[in-house]
């Protein structure tokens, strides 16, 4: 099988791999660095439980090859957190009752991460398209929508503070 | 106004979240085990023949190929649950597409999937049946040829192909239609649709002696799968264990079994630990869809718009294995009755094989088919009458203490409010309020599923709680629901109790997380063991205040003598050096409904449980042109008997009213030839963000007497009506009325063309 050397940084830290050249992102990171924090289901990136964030822009990683991300930089959900301390997206996904059966919630949560980096004040509306690409089965969106705008209000307080 | 309560009533965070916001739960699909090997599925490309010869050469030979297993590795055995008419792999013959044959066993999940291909089957191709309309034909094709050989609960009247025939009965049918003022029949089909859980059904085996069968899957039911997996392995259910790992999603379609009984045959041919994740190709080909239905339902009424009878005939067609289809059968006459005084009955159902997919238990599984059917006749009925659609209602639904279709006695009936609440919030009286623009309106009534609960609550020396149960969380929030009452019940605060769930081995016995029981059930025995620990915390406390146990009271967490306190913590610090620790074991069942017997015939589910009465109602447009449907308001007003937690029953209401849009306008598998022509979700329309509207819930809580403070079901309920509610608004908006699931665009410009065509 052929293999591909590659060099990328996920959630700030530098691996150096050796995979087979077909492997996508989403194997990169389940099967070879073993976090699982990213989900996996259709693999036709439609669901978008795998979306990742590659060098700031969300993207379903089981449709981008893992040969595409040498030299780049992957954030998944497990590095989002700083130590204890949720990130304000995940905190507002756990207050607003937007977390059912969670397995959507990682691709989702990094979907509005990207979103709300470019976006800090969207529209409710706007929330709803940028994670239209995401499903989900069990809220409805609705919650989902409630704390994505909650965090974007918070982030954009804390970036003035700041 | 001040509620009694501490603990009801207010939107606490679930008590899992931290794990599931930060990639740290461990799923099905993430759990992995040291040696553990992967498996892949040969599946049937025919929908029925013999299998003359399996030739696993091939497949044996290739890069990291450990085993392929069929049918001869394991015991002959079928099962199921009202007919045993399932089999691990298909051994004489198959009887649908996609039917697993084999399986391989490989290094990797990729290395199997390959050689799943190699695996050469023979096939000997026979006469299939797709539809029950063909299917119950006297010369139609046997699905089971070998039928009567099958073991059936007594319940079930079977003939060939038809697995359960049942009836409702009441009054007189004939004579009833005869007096009526007017009576209508009409056709209604529904469509199969998956549960579209995010997560794929997984599972891991191990056998760790040989005889001790280990499972970890994302079952909604630990138990069944133990008892399940013990029938067909031929061992007994405590050689099996079976841990449930966070779990992506249920909707009834992880009750049965998944990849469990793939894993464990697998596994056991091995040698060592394998698992199974189900592609998305066979979630759409393979897993268990909705059944779908065709009703043939009759109506006559008074001038005045009282129901005087109703006669239907149902062909539930359930695939290739009976399942809980001939449940649906039954439990759809319930339905269709409807929450209605109707004194003349005569509804007869049949479920029925057809070589197609084998269908489950999706959220309310007859719910959404006979709701659409009941309800969107209520409309044609009130227009040609000239009632008002709500007030056409009003003059029928039951009341308290009136009885059920089956003649139940009906308590805690919120119904009218739940009408009149909708009703209002939509805005009812301007019910057209521009061309091109409707409402609707649909109610129903549904159970609080019964079964057996058992929990653990075991108090630590720091004041800690564990409530330990059998049930599993498959993401309502139910349990974290169960904790609120057992926080409520014993005087602590929520953030005190951790939940252990899902164990065979350790945790007591479950009926399970299905049929909105699990926060009504396990809370149930919540309480019960409450009793039980503030017993034994009177008596530690009576010997540590020289008092008797009947002098202590309980105050909050505490036990109190005069002025003397002795907190919960200190009680267990005390039991755990003095007697073995604080635990008490809480049970429930729910009393049993009592029917009447003369009025059901075979079936299989004869009562609702706890009633809940609820009503949806929608402000809709629809362009004349395309079809597009574009919700512009959706209104729930559901009666719940007791908020226990109001953020994740609106949590339900929300995710249950789009699953249910999903049904009503664009969710469908679309067989050709039994030949699933959209097995991904490229072309299986869920409904995205973009396409749910804002949905407003409205809870009406009128208590339940057996509900832990009062507590009805709650989850199954909202996914009931948006199919009816959404085809009445379509109907008031531009006059096309659509009979088949799903109304899609297509076939509303279809019904406007024929309308406007035989208007001229």
């Amino acid at each position: 099988m052929t293999e591909v050397q590659l060099d990328l940084t996920v959630n700030g830290r530098r691996h150096r791999l050796s995979v087979p050249a077909h492997y996508s992102l989403l194997d990169v990171l389940r099967d070879e660095l073993e976090l699982t924090g990213t989900k996996t289901n259709c693999l036709e990136a439609e669901c978008g439980v795998c979306t990742v964030v590659l060098d700031g822009k969300s993207v379903a990683s089981c449709a981008v090859l893992a040969a595409q991300c040498q030299g780049r930089e992957v954030t998944t959900v497990e590095g989002l957190a700083e130590g204890a301390a949720l990130h304000p997206l995940q905190e507002a996904f756990v207050e607003f009752g937007a977390v059912q059966c969670g397995y959507c919630i990682p691709g989702m949560i990094m979907t509005a991460k990207a979103f709300l980096d470019e976006n800090p004040r969207p529209t409710r509306e706007a929330v709803r398209e940028a994670i239209a690409g995401t499903l989900c089965r069990c809220t409805g969106y609705q919650k989902i929508v409630d704390a994505i705008m909650a965090a974007s209000q918070r982030l954009s307080q804390q970036g003035e503070r700041a | 106004m001040n509620s009694p309560f501490r603990i009801i009533g207010k939107s606490f965070p679930r008590l899992d979240a931290r794990g599931k916001v930060s990639g740290k739960a461990i799923y099905g699909t993430d759990f992995a085990m040291q040696g553990m090997l992967h498996g892949k599925l040969v599946h049937s490309p025919i929908a029925s023949g013999e299998i003359i010869s399996v030739d696993t050469s091939r497949a044996m030979a290739m890069p990291g190929v450990y085993e392929v297993v069929t049918a001869k590795d394991i015991p002959a055995q079928r099962y199921g649950s009202f007919v045993k008419d399932m089999e691990v792999f298909a051994s004489g013959r198959v009887n649908f597409i996609g039917q697993p044959v084999a399986a391989v066993v490989a290094r990797t999940a990729e290395e199997a999937e390959a050689a799943a291909k190699a695996v050469k089957v023979e096939y000997r191709e026979q006469a299939a049946v797709f539809t029950t309309e063909d299917a119950v034909k006297a010369d139609a094709p046997l699905v089971h040829p070998d039928w009567q050989e099958y073991k059936a609960v007594p319940t079930v009247k079977r003939q060939g192909n038809i697995t359960n025939q049942a009836r409702l009965v009441l009054g007189d049918v004939d004579k009833a239609l005869k007096e009526s003022y007017r009576v209508f029949t009409h056709r209604f089909v529904t469509n199969v649709v998956h549960p579209g859980y995010t997560e794929p059904r997984a599972a891991i085996a191990h056998w760790a002696d040989g005889s001790q069968l280990h499972v970890w899957s994302n079952t909604q039911l630990p138990f069944e799968a133990q008892a399940t997996l013990a029938e067909i392995f031929k061992i007994t259910p405590s050689q099996v264990r079976v841990n449930v790992t966070v779990i992506g999603g249920g909707f009834g379609g992880k009750l049965r079994l998944g990849v469990e009984h793939y894993a464990a045959a697998a596994a056991l041919k091995a040698g060592r630990p394998v698992k199974f994740v189900s592609s998305c190709e066979e979630e759409m080909t393979s897993a268990l869809p909705r059944q779908p239905l065709t009703i043939d339902l009759t109506t006559g009424v008074t001038k005045d718009g009282k129901i005087l009878a109703k006669a239907a005939s149902i062909l539930v067609d359930t695939g290739a294995t009976s399942g809980s289809g001939v449940g649906v059968a039954s439990s759809v006459m319930l339905m269709l009755a409807g929450p209605y005084k109707i004194p003349n009955l005569r509804l007869e159902s049949r479920s029925v094989y057809t070589n197609k997919t084998p269908t489950g238990s999706f959220r309310a599984p007859a719910g959404p088919q006979g709701n659409f059917a009941v309800e969107s006749q209520m409309d044609i009925i009130a227009d040609a009458l000239g009632i008002d659609p709500l007030e056409f209602r009003l003059r029928n639904i039951v009341r308290e203490g009136d009885l059920a279709p089956n003649g139940q006695k009906l308590e805690s009936v919120s119904l009218e409010e739940c009408l009149l609440k909708a009703a209002d919030a939509i805005g009812w009286k301007d019910r057209r309020p521009e061309p091109g623009r409707g409402k609707g309106i649909a109610c129903a009534w549904w159970t609080t599923t019964s079964g057996s609960s058992g929990v653990y609550v075991k108090v630590g020396p720091d004041g800690q709680v564990f409530l330990n149960t059998g049930c599993a969380e498959i993401g309502t929030a139910a349990l974290t629901g169960a904790a609120q009452v057992l926080a409520e019940a014993l005087g602590i605060e929520l953030g005190s109790i951790q939940i252990v769930s899902g164990d065979t081995a350790s945790t007591p016995f479950d009926f399970g997380a299905q049929g909105s029981r699990t926060a009504f059930a396990v809370g149930n025995a919540c309480i019960d063991a409450v009793g039980k620990l503030h017993q034994r915390m009177k008596e530690i406390a009576a010997k540590q205040f020289s008092a008797k146990a009947e002098e202590i009271e309980i105050d909050g967490g505490a036990a109190k003598f005069g002025d003397k306190l002795l907190p919960l913590k200190e009680i267990a610090a005390i039991a755990q050096t003095s007697q073995g620790g604080l635990i008490a074991h809480g049970t429930f069942i729910a009393p049993p409904t009592l029917h009447d017997k003369e009025r059901t015939e075979n079936m299989v589910i004869t009562a609702i449980n706890s009633p809940s009465f609820h009503a949806h109602a929608v402000d809709l447009s629809v362009d004349a042109e395309t079809g597009e449907v574009k919700i512009h308001d959706y209104v729930v007003v559901q009666d719940v008997g007791r908020a226990i937690n109001p953020t994740y029953i609106e949590g339900q209401i929300e995710g249950g009213v789009v699953q249910g849009i999903g049904q009503a306008l664009s969710e469908e598998i679309v067989y050709e030839n039994g030949i699933v022509r959209n097995a991904g979700l490229t072309d299986y329309k869920m409904p995205t963000a973009m396409d749910a509207p804002n949905i407003r819930s409205f809870i009406v809580e009128s208590p339940s007497k057996v509900g832990p403070y009062g507590a009805k079901g709650v989850g199954e309920p909202p996914v009931i009506h948006p199919p009816a509610t959404i085809a009445n608004a379509i109907a008031s908006a531009v006059s096309a009325r659509v009979q088949t699931l799903p109304i899609t665009a297509e076939k509303i410009v279809r019904t406007l063309t024929e309308v406007s065509e035989t208007a001229k």
